[in-house]
């Protein structure tokens, strides 16, 4: 009942009230009925818009051959990134950020199995209280866990660099493996294990035989998230970066002071690039032997996984 | 949790070896919890009741740093514009995620599974880099200005699209909006659509039908939503640093700026204690509304 209503008075202002009465009538008739059936299409369609469009936008101008991002297109160029790659600050940054992933990942994906294979395979007295702590990175802002660190590190007279970087993008970015693997344990068929230790193999067999073979599509993709975690975070390379600039604080830093703009569209697009085709792998990791056999169960299983 | 089916061994090392795993499994990521997450965060408690800053560094309890927060009526503006900004972004986003959770968890069909990738995928695009797009649309000069001009439909730029709350309240809105949809996406895929005929079979309308069925049962999605983005919104210095203005700094740029350009860490740390609180209270709130909605 509302829904018509709503429909009918959308459509009345579309077609404008007070317009001639006789020729109204039929169009917003049709738009009536059509309104329903479009609304959401459109929607969904000006959201994703709303996420993309601007990116999208980022990596066409930053073929532009101008200096400012204004409508009249100058020309096909590809200087921008050529001066890019020649910018040394953002080459120092991106290649600490590139370092520091690569570092954090694999030790996260470690920390992060332990401890999801203790909290769902293991029983003992403070299991709660654990999984809780385990989370509790999740959950307290990065601002507060950035500048608690840049205290801590300076009360322990260690010096900021991208060693004291590596170290707090671990203490973020394990947690979240600990949720897509115990997301991935709990799913596992227990009867499995189960039927391996009947037939007389100990615990840590079961886990070298049984669980790890069946774990591995959901570590290469903990690895793959862990590094694009760690490369993305802003917030706590911001506070204990120090004197090492990362990716994310050198484009915060240049467009601070509003230099060099038209190498950060071409740096950002490399990037953004880089990073769907990093999501691609992981989601192919995922979705290779899940057991998932049409493209819906695949993108359940992934969506599952990361969420 | 269904224990394994272990024999149980007589052997007394046996037990103890399997009493001892736990602590095995647990001890490098509970180190590294506590030696970096935890130690910092009491450092960071005792540093709130100290006069400490890089040119003064006497020790001694004092609750000086939370009465300048309290009192100092520049910290009454920021945290004011804050809760505004941070308040209309959410609302804004809820406002955007709610149907379209619904549209593609119901309607959405064969696409509904390309849309929840594309949600699921912009998570992982560099959020800095998110925020400079839009700042590039938005500029005196931007894409946005130059487009309205070259229609006709504006003489001179707008110079409210970047570098005000408007801009910033709209940056947010999208940085999170896709935190925001997910869960509420997760929680309405529950609701069993028969329901739905149900309810319009009993002559419930679209309205009834949202405020009886979809809410209360979506009500799990949006507490979560809420925990997710309405937190770190109130933490959020970024957004405000690169597209805000002078007008539109908030309480994360305060701690920022305590700490790194006044070097006065007591009250840097006094404030973030004061936003930790306000986030637990925020949690407990919306999860006590999330209940309250389900015995509705």
């Amino acid at each position: 009942m509302t829904g018509h209503g709503e429909a009918s008075a959308q459509a009345a202002s579309l077609t404008g009230v007070g317009a001639i009465p006789v020729a109204r009538r039929p169009v917003s008739d049709r738009l009536r009925r059509a309104l329903p059936k479009y609304a959401g299409p459109i929607f969904a369609v000006a959201f994703i818009l709303l996420l993309y469009g601007p990116l999208v936008l980022l990596a066409v101008f930053s073929f532009n051959d101008s200096i400012v991002f204004s409508l009249p297109w100058s020309g096909f160029t590809t200087k921008w990134y050529t001066e890019a790659f020649a910018d040394t600050n953002l080459r120092s940054a991106l290649r600490n950020s590139i370092v520091v992933a690569s570092i954090v990942a694999p030790v996260s994906v470690i920390l992060g199995t332990l401890s999801a294979y203790a909290i769902t395979r293991l029983r003992f007295r403070l299991r709660g209280p654990s999984a809780m702590l385990l989370a509790a990175p999740l959950v307290v802002p990065w601002l507060v866990i950035g500048i608690s660190a840049l205290i801590f590190f300076s009360k322990i007279h260690m010096a900021l660099s991208w060693n004291t970087v590596v170290l707090m993008h671990i203490v973020v970015t394990f947690p979240l493996v600990t949720v897509l693997v115990s997301a991935r344990l709990l799913r596992f068929d227990r009867t499995q294990e189960e039927a391996a230790i009947d037939l007389g193999a100990s615990q840590l067999q079961v886990i070298r035989y049984v669980l790890l073979p069946h774990l591995v599509p959901a570590l290469a993709a903990s690895a793959i998230l862990a590094f694009s975690w760690s490369f993305n975070n802003f917030e706590i390379t911001f506070f204990v970066g120090g004197f090492d600039q990362l990716f994310p604080v050198w484009v915060y830093s240049t467009l601070r002071h509003a230099t060099n703009l038209p190498i950060v569209n071409a740096i950002s697009t490399l990037v953004s690039a880089a990073e769907v085709l990093l999501v691609y792998a992981a989601y192919l990791m995922i979705t290779w032997r899940s057991g998932a056999r049409s493209a819906r169960e695949k993108a359940d299983t992934f969506i599952g996984a990361i969420r | 949790m269904v224990e394994l089916a272990v024999p149980r061994s007589r052997n007394l090392a046996a037990r103890l070896a399997r009493k001892m795993r736990p602590f095995w499994f647990l001890c490098s990521p509970m180190g590294v919890i506590c030696a970096l997450f935890v130690t910092p965060l009491i450092i960071l408690v005792v540093m709130s009741f100290q006069h400490y800053s890089i040119y003064n560094t006497q020790s001694g309890f004092t609750l000086d740093n939370f009465r300048v927060l309290f009192t100092d009526p520049i910290y009454r503006g920021v945290a004011k514009d804050t809760i505004m900004m941070a308040t209309t972004a959410m609302v804004i986003q809820l406002v955007i995620a709610l149907p379209l959770s619904y549209f593609i968890a119901f309607r959405a069909g064969r696409w509904e599974l390309p849309l929840l990738l594309l949600l699921v995928l912009v998570d992982e695009l560099n959020p800095i880099v998110r925020i400079y797009a839009w700042r590039m649309l938005l500029g005196r000069e931007g894409i946005i200005n130059d487009f309205l001009g070259w229609i006709g439909l504006i003489d001179h730029p707008l110079d409210w699209l970047l570098f005000t709350k408007f801009s910033v309240i709209l940056v947010l809105s999208t940085s999170w909006v896709n935190y925001t949809a997910l869960p509420i996406y997760a929680s309405m895929k529950a609701i069993s659509p028969h329901l739905f005929e149900a309810a319009a079979d009993l002559g419930a309308g679209v309205f009834t039908r949202w405020r009886r069925i979809v809410i209360p049962l979506a009500a799990p999605g949006i507490f979560i939503a809420i925990i997710l983005v309405y937190i770190p919104l109130f933490t959020d210095f970024a957004t405000p640093g690169l597209v805000g203005g002078t007008s539109s700094y908030m309480l994360g740029n305060s701690v920022a700026d305590l700490m790194l350009t006044t070097g006065d860490w007591g009250g840097g740390a006094a404030l973030s204690l004061v936003l930790l609180g306000a986030m637990a209270i925020i949690s407990v709130v919306a999860y006590f509304l999330s209940r309250l909605n389900q015995l509705d």
